[in-house]
């Protein structure tokens, strides 16, 4: 009986506590799921035990003895694997070279012993039911499915007694889905102990042994799967958002009475979202929830016109647009801040005035279109006073500023600009409380001067926080619309996950980043 | 047109020849003849074949550690300038009177040395590869320059030139043999020994590479270092064959080396060539180089056609990779 056991486990990234002393043991011959949202902590978790990081406080215990894991090498020497849900290979290889990478047998002189590779890989192969033609196969020729089952292969060849499953399904086929989870329970019986990450309610059922529930990087408990409904792990998933349920409520009805400002109609972007129609009214604030990779990024920027959308209509202000590219839209009174900062969002080693200033400058220009030096400082110390962004002067280069302060400038950029509709992209993640809760009250601000404010964001306290009526996507498609407070967390969860288990057939594929 | 899988093959595993190397054979068959044809029997005599095998040897040598460094991803630009500072390093050594046998080990060592050097700055500086061997093709071909100033090395013992291109075991000259014999060597390396396949895979995927533990520095450390040497080897031979340093020497070198590595198909993505390519492309090559001279077309031709070939090699891997 081969255990692995996690005991007050913490990992700080700087100021922010991504997991908080964290209890868990897996067993072998059990399916233990891992439920949370984005950012809840499950991959600060797997990279814990895949030897990708260590920890900032507790101790892992592997077969009862304390062990350490500080390189990738050591998890596989103690038999810890995770299959990503984007496989990790060799795309110009062959399977057999992938699933022997780094462990190679060798024959005479050392050399690559390429048949008892071939005889070692067999059984295994038979085992997941692969052909053994598969071997020579080079791996960009298979589809991500059986990418998967290879690097299960690789796993088992490796004596892997914990198997890590990342969100595996995400991005497979219903037909690949089944067959993924018929092998997980032919692991489980040849006794492997397995974590199998997920957000899809409905899988949990189907394969977990028992669930752990986490929020904020923290255990609010762990059940076996059949003292446990779908309704309580709901529940136990909203269970921090407590204070936000209880704000002040907004005025009824006070997103329908007033008129829609930017309007998307039968909007579909290949591969991410399809046939998406919503509106957001002047002055008011929408929240657009989901979780990452339901296409509310890709809707944006289809809008934005960062990327073309290949149907549908976008009206802003009654009238139809179609911006080619983001300085039309922002022409046309259209903006977006983007959700990556550092690669999409600022110019790091530029000044914060240059930084503030870059997509303001036709104002500063004057006679021969020479810009008015005086004038471009006068506005960013300006905007610093306004939007409260600690800096010790313009010239300070963005990139030595705090993530709350960057976020402001970048937000104040935009703020200033005479549009009519504004979309903020995760406008708050990464930074603390208190610049976020500044930023909340900027949002408010913007929607109170009549500006329609639409607001992604995978933080539910987030979306409940700053929301008059929220909009929840999920796969591509749209949920649920809640016109008006007071909103329920548990509902609103339940929207973006499809607790129904109405969640199924192939989820759109993303590019988002896996958080 | 993916390199099928070896199993069917006539061939041994490491030969495995693609429909691009079957194109370069036809390419060299092709341009062999309109050579011969266009230069009234002159293609054929003896000192004009010396010549073709030796360019080609010196370019062939060098590219065998380009193919490896390229492979994982990687580029070497500071070859013409390595050339050039390894063999002014070997050129002193011989004005010094040192002998064939005890200056060898000085071009090798010197070749370590420069390799060695960016394989440290891109490895451990983590400069990227273009950077810093640009960096490196400016230094070094300044060193030279401090070195030797306006002084020509003309000093070269005539046993360098006996060794490498007279003696001709099989009509083939020394210098050939060696390449040859370097060549099969590494081809063995990479296709049968397991540190050969990770340099493939450090050029698929980095990344995974170092979660397989995979020592990713080491054996980029190593294929620079590698290329160095090589360097080294190549500066021995070319001193053979025209025995005379000065500060330009080796100019441009570079070009040549790199357009016989991706004329022979690997690609500048890394993960994805092999060697037996860059035989045929710098044969190619030296065939091009040869032409030119012999149909008196102006040298500078050569450089444009070498532009071109590259130009068209990466474009064509890129539709390639589009159709994947």
């Amino acid at each position: 009986m081969a255990s692995f056991e996690l005991r007050g486990v913490g990992k700080r990234f700087g100021g922010v506590r991504a997991l908080d002393n964290i209890d868990i043991r897996f067993e072998s011959g059990r399916v233990h799921a891992l439920l949370g949202e984005n950012g809840a902590g499950k991959s600060t978790l797997i990279k814990i035990l895949t030897g990708a990081i260590m920890p900032t406080t507790g101790e892992i215990r592997v077969d009862e003895a304390t062990v350490v894991i500080d390189t990738p090498r050591r998890a596989q020497e103690l038999g810890i694997a995770a299959v990503y849900q984007e496989p990790t290979v060799y795309p110009h290889m062959t399977v057999l070279e992938n699933l022997f990478m780094g462990q190679e047998l060798r024959g005479t002189a050392g050399m690559l012993d390429k048949r008892a590779m071939i005889a070692a890989a067999t059984p295994l192969l038979e085992r997941l039911r692969l052909e053994p033609s598969i071997l020579a196969r080079r791996m960009s020729s298979l589809s991500i499915g059986y990418q998967q089952l290879v690097l299960i292969t690789q796993a088992l060849l490796r004596d892997t007694r914990l198997l890590i499953f990342d969100e595996p399904t995400s991005i497979l086929s219903r037909e690949e889905t089944a067959r993924l989870f018929q092998i997980i329970g032919e692991l489980r019986e040849a006794g492997t102990a397995i974590v199998y990450i997920t957000h899809r309610m409905e899988e949990i059922h189907q394969i977990a042994d028992e669930v752990t529930v986490l929020t904020n990087g923290q255990r609010r408990g762990t059940y076996p799967i059949d003292e446990i409904s779908t309704e309580q792990m709901l529940s136990l998933m909203t269970g921090g958002h407590g204070s936000a349920r209880d704000r002040d409520i907004p005025p009824a009805e006070a997103g329908t009475e007033r008129p829609p400002m930017l309007e998307v109609e039968h909007l579909t972007v290949d591969g991410y979202c399809e046939d998406i129609s919503w509106q957001l009214p002047a002055g008011c604030v929408t929240g657009l929830y989901g979780l990452v990779g339901s296409g509310r990024s890709e809707t944006a920027l289809a809008i934005y016109g960062h990327t073309q959308p290949s149907a549908g209509t976008i009206k802003l202000d009654g009238e139809t647009i179609r911006p080619r590219h983001p300085a039309q839209a922002i022409q046309l009174g259209l903006g977006y801040l983007p959700e990556d900062r550092q690669f999409q969002g600022v110019f790091l080693d530029k000044s914060l005035e240059q930084n503030l200033t870059s997509n303001a400058l036709p104002g500063f220009s004057k006679a021969f279109d020479l810009l008015d030096l005086a004038g471009m400082r006068r506005f960013t110390t300006d905007l610093m006073k306004r939007y409260n962004i600690k800096a010790p002067d313009a010239d300070t280069p963005i990139g030595a500023l705090s993530g709350g302060n960057q976020q402001k400038g970048l937000f104040s950029r935009w703020a200033n600009l005479p549009l009519k509709a504004l979309i903020l992209d995760e406008p708050t993640r990464g930074i603390d409380i208190g610049a976020k809760e500044e930023i909340h009250r900027f949002v408010r601000h913007l929607a109170d001067r009549g500006m329609a404010v639409g607001v992604i964001s995978s933080d539910l306290d987030e979306v409940l926080a700053v929301s008059d009526r929220i909009i929840v996507m999920r796969e591509g498609h749209i949920a649920d619309t809640f016109e008006h407070g007071p909103f329920s967390a548990e509902t609103v969860l339940a929207a973006a996950i499809g607790s129904s288990s109405s969640a199924d057939g192939r989820r759109a594929q993303t590019a988002e980043e896996n958080a | 047109m993916a390199s099928t899988a070896s199993t069917g093959s006539r061939w041994p595993s490491w030969i495995n020849i693609s429909a691009r190397e079957l194109l370069l054979i036809i390419g060299v068959i092709v341009i062999t003849a309109g050579i011969s044809i266009g230069s009234h029997g002159n293609f054929w005599n003896d000192s004009n074949l010396t010549n073709l095998m030796i360019n080609t040897a010196i370019t062939l040598v060098p590219a065998i550690g380009m193919t490896v460094i390229i492979l994982t991803g990687g580029i070497d630009v500071s070859v013409g300038s390595m050339l050039g500072l390894v063999a002014v390093a070997g050129g002193t050594a011989f004005e010094h009177g040192v002998g064939l046998a005890a200056a060898t080990p000085v071009f090798l060592v010197a070749g370590a040395i420069l390799g060695f050097v960016n394989g440290a700055l891109i490895t451990y500086g983590r400069v990227p590869p273009v950077i810093a061997t640009l960096g490196t093709l400016s230094v070094y071909r300044a060193a030279a320059f401090i070195f030797l100033g306006n002084h020509w090395i003309t000093m070269i013992p005539p046993s360098v030139t006996q060794a490498m291109v007279l003696t001709q075991p099989l009509g083939i000259p020394i210098a050939v043999w060696i390449a040859l014999v370097l060549i099969a060597l590494c081809m063995v390396f990479l296709a049968r020994l397991p540190r050969g396949r990770h340099i493939f895979a450090i050029g698929n995927n980095e990344n995974a590479a170092r979660l397989n533990g995979i020592p990713v520095e080491r054996i980029k450390l190593a294929a620079y270092t590698l290329t160095g040497v090589l360097v080294g080897v190549a500066a021995l031979m070319s001193l053979g064959h025209s025995p005379m340093v000065q500060t330009t020497t080796g100019t441009g070198f570079e070009l040549t080396v790199i357009a016989a590595v991706v004329l022979g198909g690997t690609e500048l993505t890394g993960g994805r060539g092999s060697l037996l390519g860059t035989l045929l492309g710098a044969i190619l090559v030296g065939l091009v180089q040869n032409g030119v001279v012999l149909l008196h077309i102006q040298p500078f031709w050569s450089g444009v056609v070498l532009g071109v070939i590259i130009l068209v090699s990466v474009g064509s891997a890129t539709v390639r990779r589009a159709a994947d």
